[in-house]
């Protein structure tokens, strides 16, 4: 099935107009390209400084971002933390992405996250709310998810997962720029790019935890971001996702962009000593063909 | 004070009912998180001002509870004015007057038979309250109010326009969208809660709160007259009030003024009680001889126009100070409901049960969804208190809103750091239902969402056969009692369906030290 007739299907259930189960699949090819994927990693103080370096190798934002696109900036704004502490995306890296979207001609920039902790809370406290409330043009739309707009998707390729309720917006942007931050987790190590494609989820998310590898890299199917920026600027080494302890921060000045979602979480895995290996939803996505896990056959820049 | 031709004293009266119910709805959608951590006002203010509640709250403690002090402020402004309150700022009574076009065959109503009933009413409240059975705010009009908007018609309101703009989302047509959406936006921001949120008892902080609008079809400020204990107090202390109305005795066959009085305060000789009195000022404006005044002094003070029996008023005294012993006859008095979570900050649970005025405004401003009223739990003089329902919402780590907006300190108002510290409660797992242990499946739902920077639920590795016989490794959960806080966010998140397999109970509260755990109680560290 093509995007365009996904979308209208969309469109369709959203309206109420298709009759029956709402019913979608994505058979698409998966791997785009068999060139080398591009990953570049910057390290800097200046964290404005640091996304346009790891954006340039990769072509500038203007490869992903098309004049007049929607555009979703996907961060994790999951928990009710302050930037220091490494729960959430870094608001700077957040604002640049945005910034760099804007510039680029985009029809509409959404910013939103399904959040852990309660709504408002973490909004604020990750302080992405205020940088955000810095820019001042229309076309930036930084919302709390609506009820309404969770559309189920039929997951065709997926092995654990047969169906998930996946935010609309999420999946009619032209362009989806993932934005995660680089952190530990208990059960699934680590919480990187694929991981943070679960905030664009409705329903119970809990019930995801059984095999969470697996249904990480089978919703990955459906949420192909063109471009994955990994916040890692400081990293939590334990007691994540949520943390709360500076102790357990690791201040590493990185940030990590990839066109290939495998390969940028695979990269930053190294980040914490790990091997890609090691992280099942890496592993699981590689198998289905969503990218590369392999370090050798990553094409690694430092910008 | 004498009758203007051009504007009537009572559209004074009326702008002041209509300014005080603005200000009260804009208190109570105020009454929420608003982006910063300490909320500047809620409709705390209104319950710190009712001088029933300071003096039930504080007879129960044993002091006078300061938060309350502007009660006083109420009292005084009485002693001067009368009844104003209840005529031109009681929020209730407003609704009340607002309603009257609602019920229409609303008699004006001169019996007197109930009259005597909210002050035995009163006696009852404020002697239970020295002896241990605190119930007015079960009664209290603020509290009644609060709670039935709160728990019941908020949330109601909320579902209803989430049901009706979702149906035009998914079913109108682009150009009504175009309209309802902005509209719905709007709303959000403006009246609606942010969310949609459950409460217990719902349906019976609906009734009781309806119960006072279905009166009005006796007489009109049914409740006011007869019930309101509120409204006695008030009564008691109008009764040497400096500002007294002079009805004309001379005036003939007229009655347009008893037709007209709200309160059934003017008697067969146009007298005017100012014990039920609440200032309206209607009968100015209806006496066609301008016989009514209004006047600061002349006689000194007025006689009731009904008797109250004094068996009845002892005896209802009597009951207020023997009820509460037959309370300690429950287990309850015993062994506390494990269930009895109380919100961070709660006092002790007698002085906390003693100083709740029930008001819901802790439930309403728990962003978790967690607290919810108790029904039986506390016992019969706990019901409509806080309790956290963990399974429903959670206590969120960073959040101090229910001390804040707590009227009476029955809950503390504590900072961040001093609230994680205080323990409200433990958590137990049952390993017969989570998934790791009975399943052998990989959850640890729990681990991920517990908040404490050094989490209290940690896991351990265990190799164990899932149900097909397989062996697998998978991560235990298991608790530090010494790091958990009892917030409840496991219970909440746990992906089980139905009951959780995390519990929080209310073993290890820091508030009770007979419930100290093993872990972490002093009264252990002996061996």
């Amino acid at each position: 099935m093509d995007r365009r007739e996904f979308l209208r299907q969309v469109a369709l259930w959203s309206a109420g107009l298709s009759v029956g189960v709402p019913h979608f699949t994505i058979g698409e090819a998966l791997a785009a390209d068999d060139r080398l994927p591009l990953l570049a990693h910057a390290t800097g103080k200046n964290y404005r400084d640091l996304v346009d370096r790891v954006l340039s190798p990769l072509g500038g934002m203007e490869k992903f971002v098309r004049p007049s696109d929607k555009v979703v900036v996907k961060p994790n704004i999951g928990w009710d933390r302050n930037p220091a502490q490494a729960a959430n995306t870094h608001p700077q890296v957040v604002r640049v992405l945005v910034e760099r979207a804007l510039d680029a001609g985009a029809g509409e920039v959404l910013v939103f996250d399904r959040t852990c902790n309660e709504e408002r809370r973490c909004y604020v406290n990750s302080g992405i709310q205020e940088v955000l409330a810095g820019i001042k043009d229309k076309r930036l739309k930084f919302f709390h998810p609506d009820e309404r707009k969770y559309v189920p998707v039929d997951i065709a390729r997926g092995k654990a997962v047969r169906r998930l309720d996946i935010y609309r917006d999420a999946l009619e942007a032209d362009s989806y720029i993932n934005v995660p931050v680089a952190k530990h987790h208990g059960l699934s190590r680590l919480t990187l790019g694929l991981k943070n494609s679960m905030g664009v989820l409705g329903g119970t998310r809990g019930a995801m935890h059984h095999n969470l590898g697996q249904k990480l890299a089978d919703l990955a199917t459906v949420i192909r971001p063109k471009l994955t920026v990994i916040d890692a600027t400081r990293i939590l080494l334990a007691n994540g996702p949520q943390g709360g302890n500076l102790n357990d921060v690791k201040v590493l000045d990185t940030v990590v962009a990839s066109v290939d979602p495998v390969a940028a979480d695979a990269y930053a895995t190294t980040l914490f000593g790990l091997r890609p290996e090691e992280i099942e939803s890496t592993v699981a996505a590689h198998a289905l063909g969503l990218g590369e896990i392999d370090l050798k056959k990553i094409k690694v820049i430092t910008a | 004070m004498k009758t203007t031709r051009k504007i009537p004293l009572y559209y004074w009266r009326r702008l002041s009912q209509l300014a005080c119910l603005a200000l009260f709805f804009f208190l109570f959608i105020r009454t929420d998180y608003s982006g910063s951590d300490t909320i500047e006002y809620a409709v705390n203010i209104l319950f710190r001002i009712d001088p029933l509640l300071a003096l039930s709250a504080s007879v129960a403690a044993g002091f006078f509870i300061l938060l309350m002090l502007p009660a006083v402020g109420t009292v005084l402004l009485t002693l001067i004015l009368g009844r104003f309150f209840c005529g031109w700022i009681c929020p209730m009574g407003t609704l009340l007057d607002g309603c009257r076009n609602v019920t229409p065959n609303t008699q004006t109503g001169k019996k007197r038979t109930y009259r005597p009933l909210k002050f035995y009413l009163l006696g009852f409240l404020l002697v239970g309250a020295w002896f241990g059975l605190p119930m007015a705010g079960y009664v209290d009009p603020f509290s009644i109010l609060v709670r039935g908007l709160a728990l019941a018609v908020d949330p109601a309101l909320n579902a209803l326009s989430a049901t009706f703009f979702t149906y035009t989302y998914q079913e109108a047509p682009a150009w009504v969208n175009a309209v309802t959406e902005p509209v719905y936006a709007f709303l959000k921001a403006s009246v609606l809660p942010f969310n949609q949120k459950y409460y217990d008892l719902a349906l019976l902080s609906l009734g009781i709160l309806l119960l006072i609008f279905f009166l009005e079809k006796l007489e009109r400020r049914f409740f006011c007259r007869n019930i309101c204990p509120l409204g006695a107090l008030f009564a008691v202390t109008a009764r040497f009030s400096l500002l007294r109305g002079k009805a004309g005795s001379t005036c003939g066959t007229c009655r347009n003024c008893r037709e007209v009085c709200r309160m059934g305060a003017i008697d067969e000789d146009r007298t005017i009680s100012m014990l039920d009195c609440n200032l309206c000022l209607d009968c100015i404006h209806h006496c066609p001889g301008n016989k009514i005044s209004f006047r600061f002094g002349g006689q000194s003070r007025t006689k009731p126009f009904f008797a109250l029996s004094r068996r009845t008023f002892v005896g209802s005294l009597a009951v207020g100070a023997l009820l509460p012993f037959f309370l300690k006859s429950r287990t309850l008095a015993r062994q506390s409901d494990e269930l009895l979570i109380r919100p961070p900050g709660a006092l002790p649970e007698e002085e906390f049960v003693g100083r709740c005025v029930r008001c819901g405004e802790c439930m309403k401003v728990c962003i978790g969804n967690g607290l919810q009223p108790a029904f039986l739990q506390a016992g019969l003089e706990g019901m409509f208190s806080p309790i956290l329902k963990a399974r429903t919402g959670y206590c969120e780590y960073n959040c101090t809103l229910c001390g804040q907006v707590c009227p009476s300190g029955a809950i503390a108002k504590l900072s961040v750091p001093e609230k994680k510290k205080v323990k409200i409660g433990n958590v137990v797992f049952d390993k017969n239902r989570c998934l790791p242990y009975a399943k052998g499946i990989p959850c640890i739902v729990c681990e991920e969402h517990c908040p404490t920077p050094d989490k209290a639920i940690k896991f351990r590795e265990a190799t164990v056969e899932n149900s097909r016989g397989e062996k697998v490794t998978v991560k235990q959960p298991y608790l530090i009692d010494d790091l958990c806080v009892g917030c409840g966010i496991c219970e909440t998140k746990c992906p089980l369906p139905g009951a959780s397999a995390v519990m929080v109970t209310s073993a290890g509260e820091s508030r009770n030290p007979a419930k100290a755990l093993p872990d972490t109680g002093s009264a252990w560290q002996v061996i």
